[in-house]
């Protein structure tokens, strides 16, 4: 039974973590969103699927590599890789931005009930992945090979490789960046300020909208950054992908302490690990009954998620 | 949600065949039309599999329509399930209910029938399908059993299992083979299939197995086991849109194990999506009408304007069935059922087609492909 944990660890803890930290930056559009509204953001799933689409135009259609095409070395394969996040980055927060406008912000000028969102972004999340759906004829997408995937370096058996290690620095360098920007600059502290008391912020000159725009667009771009790696890693996306990993990302930010940023991060990772733990114990037939079983664990002894307590304080 | 968008929007489009079917023939009543149906996946992920069935009925019928000018004008009437069960079951009643549909080419895909078949089972309407491959189907101690009205001209699993298992482990000696599936109704048998085919390839032996949800993108626990196993031979039976993002990360670890699929993963796509990783997958699929006769092949894409595709072999084989119980007389659907049942003629490979009384035919045609240059490579029939 542990004859592969044992004789895998390290390869295993690689892949989790590097799946890990996909969640991470997934799992921030959910928590953001939370934090500052006390809502489900249902469309981050599409918003995440939406963003894997921007490294597949920039790698296929923009700098025209295909399924056979020698990968990308060099200056050439940094500027790709650049400009394939940012553009992931960049579809992703106008996607967003796009559901708070239309989702989310009628409705809350309305003053409408919480029931009435959460089924408009559930309708805008439909909506965006039909749109998709029709777009590629239902058909899964392949991303060409950009970024060969050289193993580095062996360590206690493991491969190190080159887009894992990428995706694992690159996304922990975004996280905290991002977590810089909350903590630290003038919006991200007017974004805490109205997740703790909307009433209190608004009363102190805080521009709501801008406050409830701008944590949707930070979502967004985490989550583009996330679908960036994904492609990178995964070199694959379907219309309909956003739903697995948006719900593991959302189960992420529940077992991290939802509305909380460090949450989402500890959260993002213990999953990630997790899955490929379980897989290789138990077969990967039981990866969703563990990874729930210990979810319901978790909020039976910490209802409020393993960050529980620290969002009374630090929220968002 | 988004599954019941899709099921009204198909209970929409029935209900528009069915009229559509019914004004058509009070418009044209002085000329003998007469129709049949396909269903398979018209629209939606499986769709190339169901457009390209559907094209090899539409030829069958082509060639009988200009062969019998004048006598009879048969047309296919397309019932698209999108090869989910939960569409097939709100597009049956509509061809169920429909008497004008003498018998239907279909349904492609083994879920689909099964959710079909209460309503074809109450209006009496033969089935042939060109690839539902469930054994269960033919099963008369099953639930799912699809007697007296459903037949096929495909080989079930428990063939294309030892077919898969003899194929995937060729040259190979001692193969220490990794098998494992989707979770799928149509992965899981098949696995235990290819496991029971293994036992009798000699030399072979099973050295470990895993089964992943086909949502899966993520494979690194799966080839961790691969690698603790020593497999040389890893054989995936579920579809290809997976089995592509498998074998990138298969190749991606290093291994440089034979990988195997089955027609879940017999897909043209499979090839275009992984890349140079899938050179040389082994997969089991149908030959296809190009395998059997250039000929034929050749006056296909001349009156389809398309090549022709999977199970095309199959599906032009059970539409002329159909068409030539038409040309015998059979309007009708109870001498038509009664006419498929005792059915016994030659199908364009060469075999005999004769239905035993579950409605399986005694032959399976399964052929080797081998990836090459971004295609699958037909490299005959595997025995």
């Amino acid at each position: 039974m542990f004859v592969v944990l044992i004789d895998q660890f390290w390869s295993l803890t690689i892949a989790g973590l590097a799946l890990g930290f996909i969640y991470v930056l997934i799992s921030l559009g959910y928590t953001m969103v939370y934090g500052v509204l006390r809502m489900i953001n249902f469309a981050n799933s599409e918003i995440f699927m939406w963003g894997t689409f921007g490294t597949v135009i920039t790698n296929r259609d923009l700098y025209n590599y295909t399924q056979t095409s020698e990968p990308a070395t060099g200056w050439k394969l940094a500027l790709v890789l650049i400009t394939a996040l940012l553009m992931s980055m960049f579809i992703a927060g106008l996607t967003a931005v796009f559901v708070e406008f239309v989702a989310y912000r009628r409705l809350r000028m309305k003053g409408t009930n919480r029931l009435a969102t959460l089924i408009s972004a559930i309708g805008i999340s439909i909506v965006l992945q039909e749109v998709m759906r029709l777009l590629t004829d239902s058909r899964p997408v392949g991303s060409p090979r950009v970024l060969e995937k050289i193993i580095l370096a062996e360590v206690w058996g493991a491969n190190l490789r080159l887009d894992t290690i990428i995706t694992i620095i690159a996304a922990a360098v975004i996280f905290f960046i991002l977590e810089r920007f909350i903590k630290l600059s003038r919006m991200g502290k007017a974004i805490r300020a109205v997740s703790q008391n909307e009433d209190a912020a608004k009363l102190m000159g805080v521009n709501l909208n801008r406050v409830i725009t701008t944590t949707f667009l930070v979502g967004g771009l985490a989550t583009g950054a996330a679908a960036f790696f994904y492609t990178t890693v995964f070199e694959y996306t379907k219309f309909n992908i956003g739903f697995t990993m948006g719900l593991a990302a959302f189960t992420a930010a529940v077992l991290g302490g939802i509305g909380n940023i460090r949450g989402a991060f500890y959260g993002g990772i213990s999953l990630g690990l997790l899955e490929v733990y379980a897989s290789a114990v138990l077969g990967t037939q039981w990866k969703a009954v563990t990874v729930f079983v210990v979810l319901v664990l978790v909020l039976l002894f910490k209802p409020n998620g393993l960050f529980g307590e620290a969002v009374q304080q630090t929220r968002a | 949600m988004n599954r019941k968008i899709q099921r009204s929007l198909a209970v929409v489009s029935a209900a528009a065949l069915v009229f559509g079917v019914a004004s058509a023939s009070t418009a044209q009543a002085a000329a003998k039309v007469l129709y049949i149906a396909y269903q398979g996946p018209l629209s939606g992920g499986e769709a190339s599999t169901g457009i390209d069935e559907q094209n090899a009925v539409k030829y069958a019928v082509k060639l009988f329509n200009a062969k019998n000018k004048g006598k009879f004008n048969v047309k296919v009437v397309s019932v698209d399930d999108q090869g989910d069960p939960a569409v097939a079951s709100t597009v049956a009643p509509g061809i169920g209910s429909n008497k004008n549909v003498l018998g239907v080419v279909g349904p492609a895909y083994s879920g689909a029938t099964i959710a079909s078949l209460p309503y074809y089972k109450a209006g009496g309407l033969v089935l042939i399908s060109p690839s539902a491959t469930r054994v269960s189907l033919t099963d008369p101690t099953s639930p799912d059993f699809g007697g007296p009205v459903f037949h096929r001209v495909v080989g079930k699993d428990d063939l294309q299992g030892p077919a898969l298992a003899k194929y995937a482990t060729k040259g190979v000696s001692n193969a220490k083979v990794f098998v494992f599936d989707d979770q799928s109704a149509y992965a899981v048998p098949l696995r235990g299939y290819v496991e029971a085919g293994l036992t009798k390839v000699a030399g072979a032996s099973l050295v470990g197995g895993d089964s992943v949800p086909n949502t899966a993108t993520d494979y690194s626990p799966t080839i961790a086991k691969i690698a603790t196993s020593g497999a040389t031979v890893v054989i995936y039976t579920g579809y290809y849109s997976a089995a592509a993002i498998f074998i990138k990360q298969l190749r991606d670890s290093g291994s440089k194990a034979i990988f195997a699929g089955g027609d879940g993963v017999f897909n043209q796509e499979f090839p275009k999506l992984a890349g140079t990783a899938a050179e040389g997958s082994r997969i089991t699929g149908v030959g296809g009408l190009a395998g059997i006769s250039p000929k034929l092949e050749a006056d296909f894409k001349k009156q389809m304007g398309v090549s022709s595709g999977v199970y095309s072999v199959e599906s032009y084989d059970a539409a002329n069935i159909l068409l030539e119980g038409i040309k015998k007389g059979n309007t009708t659907r109870a001498k038509m059922l009664k006419w498929v049942k005792a059915y016994k003629g030659k199908s364009v490979s060469g075999n005999t087609i004769k239905f035993d009384a579950n409605g399986d035919i005694s032959y399976g045609l399964f052929a080797g492909f081998t990836s090459k240059g971004g295609v699958l490579v037909n490299t005959g029939i595997v025995k």
